[in-house]
């Protein structure tokens, strides 16, 4: 996996790599907007992850001209601005993630992962892991066969994390997609509902499928046989 | 009325001055007036005297002294004229003296001889009988031969009392009415000079920290209102750059700490994975890592404030229902008060339609509603209640907590302050309800909290509401 990083702070970009490549990732790193350019059209990577305020030629520039070229590959936008508006304009320019400085580098490493693993989204009515069934169109879920009652949170909270088994999500991300922008910084508040889950779906079984990943968040993983 | 207002109390000095003219002016006029007809008087009864010493008296003894007092008594008819006239020689002895007048009014035997004071005219005032006053008016006539003859004419002043009088009552009619015209023309003519003033004054108050791009309506009248709305536009003009260079200082702080900051946690996180520290290094550094993140949290909050400030911070702009929105919220957050064994309830009548940054409201829902979890003890409970009111949209959230003490209560609002300053527990930072006040603020609305200490709080928000209450649709026959 080989990755792009255009950031031309040196020590954002220095912790970034040294992080990125002690979990084994290729990174490759320059700290102006043209060369980041000149090689992001150059090779093929895997996954850019572009500051938006880059000496020469900024980052969304960048990602417009990428994305004229290559609709592909996954762009991770880091920024030192949050302005909604700002963060429209680049979800709008083909961003696919977007992180806002100062971010801790697990939560980085949690969507670099998730934008690698992207791959196919499981789009089926069933989402399946382990025993586990759920039926997106009744929003029914089933446990060996056996029916779990779920609250209407409780069940998006499953269903976001089944949509990718194996993928640790982060508190951040969840609270993104599950609730809304209006509950950042309530992050306590995914760990009543994990808990909650928890005991509807693994505590009468003993093979568990929701795990915490310290530091990082949780993720629903199939049984390892 | 404002006694110490401005218009009241020029009026006042301004009608206080006219009248004070006014009645100088009458009392001038009256003893001018008064004078002018009595020496009006005496001229003329001068003039007779002297017209009976040259016709008569300088002719003796031509004609006989006898004759004199029957000649002047054909010419003057005193009795009925009410005059007295009285010839002397300068010894008393009295050649002629007129009769009692018609009107009985005085008895000319009775008017005293005159006082030789060595001038050839004299006059002097008498006073007669009730009231009444005689002018009488002479002058010494020294014959050729040696002999001085005294000529008195007197008349009642009974017409210029009379005149007098009038003019008196004339006065004093038209003075009240005077005074009422000179008060009310100058209630309007001042009302009509301080009218721009009061125009400046309502769109000064309408002025805030938030809509300091606005100015106040210059009267090009070249006076000196417009100089004074104009010097106070460039007031709030240096205001206005003031604040900006505020607000843009503190966006531009927040986000030049944004890299460090980055650099700082990115550091720590990578120390707190590293297998060579020992425990209590370990523990060490993961305090700093916190403090860090704390750091962090508060520059986030502070930049959402600046941003806040300068308006920027509300994007969106549409119109939803609030009850619906805090139904939702609430619904959202039930489990974690359910999890402390806290119940949520609430009611909402009717869909309350407000305009607005939805996201940004439900932050500050989210803010009242997570403190309100955070302070109420296990088994207390939560109630939300929407409804309207004299067309503002109103929300209260009511909980069973430990409540805020009186003296706390006043500054809740303000910026990094806490409650219990000794628990600085890492969670709080004291933005919080600063940030949602500014938000209600930036949507025209406010919030205020009410508190028992042991017993609970009340947060109340009051917002414009959009439309005034509509009748339900039709409703179809049953």
């Amino acid at each position: 996996m080989r990755i792009l990083l255009v950031e031309d702070e040196k020590k954002v970009a220095d912790i970034v790599e040294r992080g990125l490549k002690a979990e084994r990732f290729a990174v490759d790193v320059c700290h102006d907007g043209r060369s980041g350019y000149e090689l992001a059209s150059a090779f093929d990577y895997d996954l850019l992850i572009l500051d938006l305020m880059l000496p020469e030629m900024d980052g969304t520039e960048i990602l417009t001209r990428v994305r004229k070229k290559n609709q592909e590959v996954p762009v991770l936008i880091l920024t030192a601005r949050d302005a909604m508006a700002d963060k429209v304009k680049n979800f709008e320019s083909g961003a696919d993630d977007y992180l806002t400085k100062p971010f801790a580098f697990a939560e980085l490493l949690v969507r670099v992962k998730a934008l690698l693993r992207r791959g196919p989204v499981n789009r089926g009515n069933v989402l399946r892991v382990s025993d586990l069934e759920i039926d997106r169109i009744t929003q029914q879920v089933r446990r060996g066969g056996k029916k779990i009652d779920l609250t209407a949170k409780e069940y998006a909270l499953l269903e976001y994390l089944a949509t990718h088994p194996g993928r640790v999500f982060s508190r951040s991300m969840i609270i993104e997609h599950v609730w809304d922008q209006s509950f950042q910084g309530l992050t306590n508040i995914v760990d009543v509902y994990v808990r909650h889950l928890r005991s509807k779906l693994d505590d009468p079984y003993p093979v568990k499928l929701l795990r915490t990943v310290r530091g990082s968040g949780y993720t629903l993983e199939e049984a390892e046989a | 009325m404002n006694v110490g207002s401005i218009r009241f109390r020029l009026v006042v000095w301004y009608a206080g001055c006219l009248t004070l003219i006014f009645m100088i002016l009458c009392a001038l006029l009256f003893l001018n007036l008064r004078q002018f007809l009595e020496r009006d008087l005496q001229l003329a009864e001068l003039r007779r005297a002297h017209q009976v010493v040259n016709t008569l008296l300088a002719r003796v003894p031509r004609i006989s002294e006898d004759a004199v007092g029957p000649q002047v008594k054909d010419w003057y008819e005193p009795e009925l004229n009410n005059r007295f006239i009285r010839i002397l020689r300068a010894n008393g002895t009295v050649i002629y003296e007129s009769g009692p007048p018609q009107s009985g009014s005085f008895v000319p035997a009775q008017v005293p001889l005159p006082k030789n004071n060595g001038q050839t005219e004299f006059s002097e005032k008498l006073k007669v009988g009730n009231d009444k006053t005689l002018l009488i008016a002479g002058l010494y006539f020294p014959n050729k031969r040696n002999a001085t003859y005294i000529i008195e004419f007197g008349e009642l002043l009974d017409p210029v009392e009379t005149m007098l009088d009038h003019v008196f009552l004339q006065l004093t009619l038209a003075f009240p009415l005077a005074i009422f015209i000179i008060t009310a023309g100058g209630y309007w003519l001042v009302s009509r000079a301080l009218r721009p003033v009061e125009q400046i004054t309502s769109a000064a108050e309408q002025i805030t920290q938030h809509n300091l791009g606005e100015r106040l309506p210059v009267s090009q009248t070249g006076d000196e209102l417009e100089r004074l709305s104009l010097s106070l536009n460039h007031m709030i003009t240096r205001l206005d750059d003031a604040f900006q260079q505020t607000n843009r200082f503190l966006a531009d702080a927040s986000h030049e700490l944004r890299t460090p900051l980055t650099i700082l946690c990115g550091e720590l996180e990578e120390l707190t994975n590293d297998a060579r520290l020992d425990p209590k290094q370990r523990e060490r550094t993961f305090s700093l890592m916190s403090e860090a993140l704390r750091l962090s949290k508060i520059v986030e909050q502070l930049l959402m404030l600046s941003r806040l400030d300068a308006g920027e911070a509300i994007v969106e702009w549409r119109q939803f229902d609030l009850a619906e929105l805090v139904r939702s919220t609430a619904e959202q957050m039930n489990l974690l008060a359910e999890d402390k064994n806290i119940s949520i309830r609430g009611n909402a009548s009717e869909a309350v339609l407000i305009e607005g940054d939805r996201s940004r409201l439900k932050q500050v829902l989210v803010n009242l509603l997570d403190n309100a979890i955070k302070y109420t003890p296990a088994k207390g409970s939560i109630t939300w209640a929407v409804r309207r009111s004299d067309n503002r949209a109103v929300l209260e959230i009511a909980d069973t907590g430990i409540g805020i003490p009186a003296e706390a209560l006043p500054h809740i609002f303000e910026r990094f302050y806490r409650v219990d300053k000794a628990r600085s527990d890492g969670e709080s930072i004291g933005l919080g309800l600063a940030i949602a006040k500014s938000i209600l603020t930036a949507h025209g609305g406010e919030v205020e909290a009410e508190s028992t200490p042991g017993k609970g709080t009340c947060f109340r928000i009051r917002l414009p509401i959009l439309k005034p209450a509509l009748p339900l649709a039709v409703k179809t026959a049953t």
